[in-house]
């Protein structure tokens, strides 16, 4: 992997520069969360900003998405995917997409998310972790790969890795900005992520965490939070990995009609009903449950479905916290 | 060309706003007199010539005598009614009311008995079935267009069932309980009003009733509880709409 370094000075430069491939989306503040919005200047960005409210996957899984379009009676693809820049992803959200993608590139791909998916051009950056954060104990704190470019923050500047060709494309043809990275700058690098690793306050251990949940099923924990929780999906909303999605025809006249479909959350009734009335989750505990072996063992070749991004847990008007569940549950097994 | 459909609207005690918000629909009320004729409805048409209706909104709560009757009536002389609007699902407002009619009459009139033959305002739903429950004080006039075409095209409506944070969520709007510790209904409450209260930064106050099945209230109870509101303002705030135990 190529790294160079971006001065301070020539931030702004690049910035624009990326317009060449199209509508530039970073984190702006509003009223007290964070949310990926279409900026013009590289000064609306906050680049500090902990989470997103709804993470980057709206871009690609959109909450409510017209897919299809019923005109005169004959249907038609609604499918449209401009080019876009997602400025300024933490490394969380990067693991998060590379979830996704294995659901929605594997066969049989969605056209929808290909599409904006191939479309898009990701900017990461480095970030401090806050109380809710857990993703070094995932994994999920450094991205290899998933971006075109990823910046560090230097003291003077950033210091940018090149994660694809796309990426080495754009460096090269504002090769002017760009400096050789020097043995100062790497030494910076490493003592940002040193400080940052030390600066976690939560942490999942993963050990035996798929055996532990396979005993814990009938686990007493499960019950007494699912007394706690509202069941009002918000941690599904939030959440980067949740990929649930309910379809509904709307109509828009006597005669069209739009296919949509949003976002679906386990925690509702329908999510679990089947052909014939059957609903495999009947009650709130058995949804609560299954939130927590989905994210962390419904399907094991997959890997963990939580990248530790700690969304569900702010979210949470139940103050409900993801890893302090399963540490209760492992701790019921004792 | 196919029969239209007949459609009624009847209307029991309530502000009106209910009946009205079908006109509100301008010029998509077009779309559904593509498959209806309106035989009944006091705000639109003089006519009143039903003996049988294929559709009948029912707005409002049962509080009088003269209610009940209409009620009856609309109920023997239709395939398909709909309790439209929060008094006539969850009794809203009016049947929030502490204290039995009978007790307030005597209050201000005396032993003269009952003047208006007026009834403990209870919902539509307590008094009658009903083929479909639309909530919201008022409803979202979007919902009835959606039923009322679902209905002439022969499919049956989806219920939701999901509460006002999930559109909330899907609007990305900021959390005004978790957030700004505003007293907000959104979890407990019915959604399809796509979170208009939280929009412009107030919290939901739970105008479409309770959504039925999974929620909490209880959970509900305890965060208002801890973010400082007292039990009565809490019980208040629950029984505002609807008269359910939290």
């Amino acid at each position: 992997m190529r790294y160079i370094k971006l001065p301070s000075e020539n931030f702004e430069k690049f910035f624009n520069s990326l317009k060449a491939w199209g509508s530039i989306y970073a984190p702006v503040k509003r009223g007290s969360i964070y949310s990926f919005q279409e900026v013009q200047r590289a000064e609306e960005v906050a680049l500090d900003y902990n989470r997103t409210m709804l993470p980057p996957k709206k871009f690609f899984v959109r909450p409510r998405d017209e897919i299809l379009r019923l005109k005169n009676g004959r249907w038609e693809n609604g499918t449209d995917a401009e080019p876009i820049v997602l400025f300024g992803l933490h490394s969380c959200d990067i693991h998060g997409l590379k979830i996704l993608d294995k659901v929605y590139l594997d066969e049989p791909v969605d056209p929808y998310y290909k599409a904006r998916r191939e479309k898009t051009f990701i900017v990461g950056i480095s970030c401090m972790p806050d109380e809710y954060c857990f993703c070094k104990s995932l994994g999920t704190h450094f991205a290899m790969d998933g971006f075109d470019l990823f910046l560090h923050e230097l003291p003077d500047g950033w210091l940018v890795r090149i994660g694809s060709v796309r990426g080495h494309e754009i460096v090269w043809e504002n090769g002017e900005l760009f400096e050789e990275v020097t043995d100062e700058d790497l030494k910076h690098f490493k003592e940002f992520e040193e400080r940052r690793a030390n600066a976690f306050q939560k942490e999942i251990p993963q050990e035996g965490l798929a055996d532990m949940l396979d005993l814990a099923y009938n686990s007493p924990v499960w019950k007494e939070y699912a007394e706690i929780c509202l069941a009002c999906g918000n941690c599904n909303m939030v959440c980067p990995t949740c990929r649930c999605y309910e379809v509904c025809d709307k109509w828009i006249s006597a005669y069209d009609a739009v296919r949509e479909r949003r976002y679906d959350s386990c925690f509702m009734e329908n999510h679990g009903l089947v052909a014939g009335g059957h609903n495999f989750r009947p009650t709130r505990l058995d949804r609560f449950r299954h939130r927590y072996y989905c994210k962390s063992y419904f399907d094991p070749s997959s890997g963990y479905n939580c990248v530790g991004c700690g969304r569900c847990d702010e979210f949470c008007p139940a103050k409900i916290e993801h890893v302090k569940v399963l540490e209760e549950v492992r701790g019921s097994l004792r | 060309m196919m029969d239209k459909l007949k459609l009624a609207v009847f209307e029991l005690t309530d502000c009106g706003g209910c009946a009205l918000n079908i006109l509100f629909l301008y010029e998509k009320l077009f779309d559904l007199l593509e498959f209806y004729e309106i035989t009944e409805f006091h705000m639109a048409t003089s006519l009143s010539e039903g003996s049988h209706y294929d559709v009948a909104l029912v707005t409002g709560t049962v509080s009088s005598q003269r209610d009940l009757a209409l009620l009856k009536e609309a109920r023997n002389h239709s395939d398909y009614l709909i309790a439209l609007g929060t008094c006539a699902t969850h009794g809203s407002v009016q049947a929030s009311v502490e204290g039995s009619i009978r007790e307030k009459l005597k209050r201000v009139y005396g032993d003269e008995g009952n003047p208006m033959r007026a009834l403990d305002s209870k919902p539509v739903v307590e008094y009658v079935a009903v083929d479909f429950a639309l909530p919201g004080c008022p409803y979202d006039k979007n919902e009835v267009y959606q039923v009322l075409i679902d209905i002439a095209k022969g499919i049956e409506p989806v219920k939701k069932d999901y509460p006002v944070c999930v559109e909330c969520k899907l609007n990305e709007y900021e959390c005004v309980l978790v957030k700004k510790g505003l007293p907000c209904l959104g979890p407990i409450t019915y959604g399809g009003c796509n979170a208009a209260c939280i929009r412009s930064g107030l919290g939901c106050i739970g105008c479409r009733g309770p959504l039925p099945g999974e929620v909490n209230p209880a959970s509900e109870y305890e965060i208002l509880k801890d973010l400082g509101y007292d039990d009565d303002y809490i019980i208040r705030k629950f029984k505002t709409f609807a008269r359910w135990e939290p």
